[in-house]
């Protein structure tokens, strides 16, 4: 047996490789990671396998087992005891839908008019050349979620999407991953002024879509508030259980968002959830998931004046699934969307949130929220291996992912930035030719 | 009568003990009126004094730490004395507490200089932002592209929630700046982190004022695009400079009138006494500016026009011409990673500090945010950790002046805080590990010696009055059988 054996340094280094001439996938190869700290998220605390043997297959997790020695004729990398975890999703960005946040021209995550309101739909304008996405990679973020900000409808934001974040090819993974809406603080002016309204304006939307019938040509027998595109929208929405992503911090937003869930039968989850650790027990009840963000300890708004530092902690103890996201002032949103979530989520554990707990808010609870678990959050047989070998513990933001593989071919770690750091690395100071001779 | 009026060049030398809460601070009410009549340049006057007065404190002996000392140094097992709200001790010898001291053991725990937050917003950016806010925000005074006359200290909310979590954080002193849309935005303030009911109250006693300038896309949009001057990167730069040409005529009207001769005063101009003062090197520059290419410009300007500029605030291509940083003796004010929200910051790189570093200018790294603002020893960590990775050999107890010892320099004030060397401000942070970390936390908090908050112990947790009463205090009602 002659296995193709690769150091870790030396699969890094084929990494970079890969970034300047992408290689074909051998769709056939077998490729072990030995003596690796697995964090496979197979079981509640987070699957833990200790100088295990992951084994891929055609891209996909075939085993993963302690002290295995690798199949015959893979390509090994030794990950030298260095802790491995699935690739790293965060649950709320605009990847692939901006480039420089204050164009308007690289923004197309939102809709300033015209007929689109539940009916806008992200997956159109995703751009998989998008400057951020080798970012995101290069820190270890395999997937999305990627949402909608703004519809011309109040209320409803219009559909989001997943993304698998891979180098070239097509980025969407799955299409309407849920139907966003916003309720409360600043949205209220688009509501007529009152959430009150904002509240019932939806429910009225629901009513509609409800009894929409798409095959009639006769209209409907009363006033439709919602257009023939968003009525549409909403009505595919309730005939495939799509979760309805809903942005808002007040607990009475929160209480009402879950009333309106039942009533509806809508699959939930709370995006923001400031004030979430308040009725963390309803939403346990309730099966609701909730998107938050560590960061967010300050009374920024009306809306968040219950807001803490330890509302991840609080609501993971009552049983709430619950995935990040961080904003950094909008600006980690997307353009660090990898570096800030493992950061933010480091802060929950800060704060109180378990390490284990914390990896699968960061894998596969955000997988089975927005509908991808069949193929992406854990290293079980036959999911997507994408995975991230670590320099150090993911949660510090000093470390940084020593390889990421994406369907088991390590994926390049060059970036615009990494482009321009060895362009102007202090080795180049004395050179007299000006920076851009250089590659 | 002789007025007792405090020139920020004088104050440097004024120890805070020596201060006192109602001291030399206090100048005469009508300094203005009368300031013609005393033949004091009027932007010598200091009409906003400081009222600060340490917090009651105790003799405080930390011992068995880990002591980052800001100045360069790492001690391992070091024992740190504060006495009459001054460092007098750091060593690895043992040193005797004094009688009526608290000993503090810090086995296994880390200290550091107290942080030092160089441009932040908490108070003229505050919590809660309002609708009003959205409408008119007290951090710009958006009317006037040049607006050297305001002072970001008289929009301060001094009940703003976001000082009480940066002082979790560990930061014992901020500089509040107005905000980026004017060309020239007004005075920056030094503050204690102290809780107070008044501005002056947590106005850091001598510290020189700033003034905030900034350059390319925020001034040209915000004024361009209600068709005023400037709406362009060159509109920007005249404007600097005529202003410049003004204050210096100013000035000098000023200075032959004090000299004698002329006897009649020049009018007073509250928007030239700043810039004189500039001129005068008495109040600090503080540029915000973020492309190579704009801050090498304006290197120029300064130099044309006869200043310092003390920093450029966000420079995110410092990288890219860092020798200038060094020939200009100028900081690099800067975040750890942040890019691409538009186009001026583009070539944002996590490497920006540390390439800076290494060429041998100052570096600091900075919030302009109330979140940021709590965790920016992890700032430091993570430029830190960009630096290691391209081949730098950076060690922490380097990497923590970004935070502290340098960020002293850019205010000024590096004479007294900054460091753990005796004789400084007693400004100190007890961290429950390696403040590089995600999971350490700020355990004790020292301004001055006063133990400002202890996480272990409510009654040292101030909280604003805002936040009484609110949710984020309150208990969550317990949730019924049906979970309604």
């Amino acid at each position: 047996m002659a296995n193709k054996f690769l150091s870790l340094a030396s699969a890094m280094a084929a990494a970079l490789a890969f970034g300047l001439a992408p290689t074909d996938a051998s769709a056939s190869e077998t490729v072990a990671i030995v003596h690796a700290q697995a964090w496979t998220m197979a079981d509640a605390s987070g699957g833990r396998v200790d100088d295990a043997t992951i084994v891929i297959r055609d891209g996909r997790y075939d085993s993963v087992v302690a002290k295995e020695p690798p199949p015959p004729g893979a390509r090994v990398i030794d990950a030298v005891g260095r802790l491995v975890t699935p690739g790293l999703m965060n649950a709320d960005t605009h990847l692939g839908l901006v480039e420089v946040s204050s164009l308007e021209e690289t923004r197309d995550h939102g809709v300033s008019g015209g007929p689109l309101g539940a009916a806008f739909d992200v997956q159109y304008g995703l751009n998989a050349n998008s400057m951020l996405l080798p970012v995101a990679l290069a820190d270890g973020l395999t997937r999305a979620a990627t949402s909608p900000t703004a519809a011309s409808d109040p209320a409803f934001l219009g559909m989001g999407a997943v993304l698998r974040i891979q180098p070239g090819g097509s980025i969407l993974d799955r299409a309407r991953a849920a139907m966003y809406a916003s309720v409360g603080g600043f949205a209220t002016k688009q509501g007529g002024g009152s959430r009150s309204a904002q509240w019932q304006l939806l429910r009225n939307a629901f009513d509609e879509a409800k009894t929409y019938a798409p095959s009639k040509t006769v209209p409907a027998p009363r006033d439709q508030l919602q257009n023939s595109l968003n009525i549409a929208a909403l009505h595919a929405m309730l005939e495939t259980h799509m979760p309805l992503a809903m942005r808002v911090a007040r607990e009475s937003d929160i209480r009402q968002a879950v009333a309106l869930a039942d009533d509806y039968r809508l699959p939930l989850i709370v995006l923001g959830g400031s004030e979430a650790w308040r009725c963390a027990d309803l939403l346990a009840a309730r099966k609701v998931a909730v998107v938050l963000d560590p960061e967010a300890d300050i009374p920024w708004t009306f809306d968040e004046l219950g807001a803490r530092a330890d509302n991840a902690a609080l609501l993971a103890k009552a049983g709430v699934t619950i995935a990040f996201s961080v904003s950094g002032n909008t600006i980690h949103l997307s353009h660090n969307a990898g570096a800030a979530v493992r950061e933010g989520a480091g802060l929950a554990v800060a704060n109180g949130l378990s390490f284990a707990e914390a990896l699968k808010a960061l894998t596969i609870h955000p997988a089975r929220m927005f509908g991808i678990a069949d193929r992406y959050g854990s290293m079980a047989r036959g999911l997507d291996a994408d995975l991230v070998i670590w320099s150090g513990d993911p949660l510090e933001p000093a470390s940084a992912p020593d390889l990421v593989l994406v369907r088991g071919e390590p994926a390049s770690q060059i970036t615009r930035q990494t482009l321009l750091r060895d362009r102007y690395a202090p080795k180049h100071a004395q050179e007299r030719w000006p920076p851009a001779y250089r590659p | 009568m002789k007025f007792a009026l405090l020139l920020p060049a004088l104050a440097l030398t004024l120890s805070t003990a020596q201060a006192g809460p109602h001291g030399e601070e206090r100048g005469p009410h009508s300094a203005r009126e009368r300031g013609a009549a005393d033949a004091t340049l009027p932007w010598k006057r200091n009409p906003f004094p400081s009222t600060y007065a340490p917090l009651p404190r105790q003799d405080t002996l930390i011992v068995d730490a880990t002591v980052l000392d800001g100045a360069g140094h790492r001690f391992e097992h070091a024992n740190l004395l504060m006495r009459d709200g001054k460092i007098v001790a750091l060593s690895t010898q043992a040193v005797a507490a004094p009688a009526g001291a608290v000993t503090i053991d810090a086995k296994g725990r880390w200290v550091t200089p107290g942080i030092i937050d160089v441009h932040s917003h908490d108070g003229d950016f505050a919590a809660p932002f309002t609708s009003l806010d959205a409408e008119n925000s007290d951090v710009s005074e958006i009317s006037d592209p040049l607006t050297p006359n305001v002072w970001a200290e008289h929009s301060i909310t001094v009940q703003d929630p976001s000082f009480a979590r940066a002082r979790a954080g560990g930061v014992t002193a901020l500089q509040i700046l107005p905000g980026s849309n004017n060309l020239i935005g007004g005075r920056s303030v030094v503050l204690k982190n102290v809780p107070a009911t008044t501005v002056q109250a947590m106005k850091f006693p001598g510290a020189p004022y700033g003034m905030k300038l900034a350059c390319g896309e925020n001034p040209k949009y915000a004024f361009g695009e209600k068709g005023k001057f400037p709406s362009s990167r060159m509109g920007n730069v005249a404007g600097v400079r005529a202003a410049f040409l003004v204050a210096a005529e100013y000035r000098k009207k000023w200075q032959d009138y004090v000299s004698g001769k002329h006897g009649k005063p020049p009018e007073d101009d509250l928007k030239e006494d700043t810039l004189a003062g500039v001129l005068d090197g008495d109040i600090r520059v503080h540029w915000h500016c973020y492309r190579a290419d704009d801050m090498a410009t304006l290197f120029d300007v300064a130099k044309e026009a006869g200043f310092r500029i003390d920093a450029f605030h966000h420079a995110v291509e410092a990288y890219k011409i860092p020798q200038l940083f060094v020939t200009n003796r100028t900081c690099a004010v800067v975040w750890s990673d942040w890019w691409g929200y538009k186009m001026e910051a583009l070539d944002g790189i996590r490497e920006n500090a540390t390439f800076v570093d290494a060429a041998g200018a100052c570096v600091a790294l900075h919030s302009d945010s109330p979140w940021l603002g709590q965790r920016l020893p992890l700032e430091a960590a993570k430029a830190l950790a960009a630096g290691r990775r391209a081949g730098l050999d950076i060690r922490a107890e380097h990497a923590i002046a970004w935070v502290t010892l340098n960020s002293a320099k850019v205010l000024g004030l590096d004479a007294q805080i900054g460091s753990l060397e005796p004789g400084k401000n007693a400004d100190a942070v007890i961290w429950s590990g390696d403040p590089f970390s995600v999971y350490t936390k700020a355990d004790q908090v020292f301004i001055d010696g006063a133990l400002v908050y202890d996480r272990a112990n409510p009654a040292r947790q101030p909280r604003s009055d805002f936040e009484l009463g609110q949710p984020s205090t309150t208990k969550a009602a317990k949730v019924g059988g049906d979970g309604k």
